[in-house]
């Protein structure tokens, strides 16, 4: 049915725009693999192969260890908490039907900021003496953490960040979701004299399980990626407490020039980056109702 | 069992839910642009209002010399430049490039076709932080350090863009385009004429993400510059904020340097609001 494709066409269509795709995507990441089997210090022009000693110093490595598990943390500690609210407020604008823009346009705000500029924000407004949410605090009479020097709470300030930029985000996506419902099932389980709870359980999360999976994936995988806001605001400190895999591996990489450990970092990243995308399809396959 | 007002639920709400409603959400959406607000309010008050412990939360009398004293410490306005064209330079690439490929993979039938969407397509999950390392070499190796034109070259290829225009290419009748043909268009025609102009929702979506994070774009402008005079605008916000140390004097400074930085893509949002939402929204390509 189609003419034949010439070869002029395909270097037109295809090779040229493969060219940034290869050269800044594909060549980095092979070249980030075998990097990680040196211990090529960017300074000097020669390097030795150590194997896979990279990898299994990092595994013994406490900072790394921490690292890590400050990744999870942040990561379900941001990502679930958006999807919540974000379906909530979907939900309640939705319940509004008329008259939601300019709730909307408000609450989507954060989303459109940059956030290095926000963390600056962020960072003044969680000052212990003269920040707003301590003064805030005080007035309630609850305890005013030290937000960014204490250990124990500093990652949740991170956190408590990262959410409300994205929560508009999340709400954007499904009150998509929630606006190509057909009305009609919800008269059905009027009907049927089904109750609020039944109804967002059985009618309402079914309905929107693709966006939260969809959701789930694009957040968990940004999450991974998080550094603007941890720069800004702890710098990966105190103690670590802070400091992610992608802090560390920026922290290896670009202050102590160790390029094979950090490239090593990267493939970890990357690698916990594919099983999440594997694991998400598997799982919609299985129970995601389209 | 259920009471009348239960069966309600969810289906309409009522004078006294709406209210209800209203309340909460403008609670919570105060709470959203408190950070706005108390940036914008703080960038006009003196050096003592924002040290001194009582909370006073507007300003006394509005310190607008704070944004002139801001842009005098550092090149502001430059740092906006930049962001504005490299963002836009490289949004009408991306726009250009995955436009071209995305045809070829859904209009064009050649061997390796679907290697190569699978290739595009593993690509799309991956941190791309996780290729700075190289990528740096190679920008270093490319003479494009310490340049606008690097960030550009750099930032060239988008897949999310490859992968909105090529669900949205899909879209357009087989039948139009082979009547094309059979008209004697040649592919760019086709392309051009026929299925771009179809999928200008899908061309505008992506423009604006694209452009949005390439505007604030951080980490990988901050490694590849070190002059002054090629800092985004996040970049060289950054920098002089950690070139005011931490006790407070230039606090005020900070904070209108901040609305500066902010301004731009807020005053854009605000005017195109309506767009910007379905557009951010609409580009899912998921069923809901």
């Amino acid at each position: 049915m189609n003419k034949k494709t010439t070869i002029w066409q395909i270097l037109l269509y295809v090779l040229i725009p493969l060219i940034p795709l290869v050269v800044f995507w594909i060549i980095p990441l092979i070249v980030s693999v075998w990097l990680s089997f040196t211990n090529w210090d960017y300074i000097s022009p020669s390097y030795d192969y150590v194997g896979i000693s990279n990898y299994t110093n990092l595994i013994t490595d406490e900072a790394f260890l921490q690292a890590l598990g400050n990744t999870v943390l942040f990561a379900l500690a941001t990502v679930l908490p958006i999807l919540f609210f974000g379906f909530v407020f979907a939900m309640l604008l939705n319940r509004l039907r008329r008259n939601v823009t300019f709730l909307q346009g408000i609450m989507f705000a954060p989303w459109i900021t940059p956030m290095i500029g926000m963390s600056i924000v962020w960072s003044w407004m969680f000052d212990p003496q003269i920040g707003p949410i301590n003064q805030f605090l005080e007035i309630l009479g609850l305890p005013q953490p030290k937000w960014l020097t204490d250990s124990d709470v500093a990652i949740w300030a991170v956190i408590i960040v990262t959410i409300w930029k994205n929560i508009g985000w999340a709400m954007l996506f499904f009150s998509d979701a929630l606006s190509k419902i057909p009305k009609g099932l919800f008269e059905v389980s009027d009907i049927e004299g089904a109750n609020w709870w039944y109804r967002i359980r059985y009618v309402l999360i079914p309905l929107v399980s693709p966006t939260s999976l969809f959701l789930f994936i694009i957040l968990t995988l940004d999450s991974l990626q998080a550094y603007d806001q941890i720069n800004v605001l702890t710098q990966g400190g105190p103690a670590g407490s802070t400091r992610t895999m992608l802090y560390l591996y920026y922290e290896i990489a670009f202050q102590q020039f160790n390029m094979g450990a950090a490239a090593a970092v990267a493939v970890l990243i990357m690698i916990i980056s594919a099983l999440l995308a594997f694991i998400s399809m598997k799982i919609s396959k299985k129970y995601v109702f389209y | 069992m259920c009471s009348i007002k239960e069966v309600e639920v969810l289906v309409r709400a009522n004078r006294i839910e709406r209210l209800v409603l209203i309340v909460i959400l403008l609670i919570v959406g105060i709470f959203m642009v408190f950070p706005m607000v108390w940036m914008l309010l703080s960038s006009l008050k003196t050096t003592e209002e924002v040290l001194g412990t009582t909370m006073t939360f507007l300003p006394g009398d509005p310190q607008w010399s704070n944004f002139s004293g801001a842009l005098e410490m550092a090149p502001f306005l430059r740092y906006l430049w930049n962001s504005f064209s490299t963002a836009t330079v490289i949004v009408l690439m991306q726009l250009f490039l995955s436009c071209l490929l995305a045809y070829a993979l859904t209009q064009m039938e050649f061997k390796g076709r679907n290697t190569i969407f699978m290739v595009v397509l593993s690509t799309y999950m991956l941190p791309a932080a996780t290729t700075y390392i190289p990528s740096y070499v190679i920008i270093s190796k490319m003479g494009l350090m310490d340049s606008l034109v690097g960030i550009v070259v750099s930032n060239m290829v988008n897949v999310f863009t490859i992968f909105l225009l090529r669900q949205n290419f899909l879209n357009v009748p087989k039948e139009l385009i082979e009547a094309a043909r059979a008209d004697g268009s040649s592919e760019w025609t086709i392309l051009w004429r026929i299925v771009v102009p179809m999928s200008k929702n899908a061309l505008i979506n992506a423009s604006i993400i694209s452009f949005i994070g390439n505007f604030n774009n951080y980490l990988w402008p901050s490694l590849i510059t070190n002059s002054e005079e090629n800092y985004l605008i996040s970049v060289g916000l950054n920098r002089f904020f950690n070139s005011q140390g931490a006790f407070g004097d230039t606090f005020p400074l900070i904070m209108a340097a901040t609305v500066i930085s902010v301004l731009p893509l807020m005053l854009m949002y605000f005017l195109l609001q309506k767009y910007f939402i379905g557009t951010v929204s609409s580009s899912s390509g998921v069923k809901g």
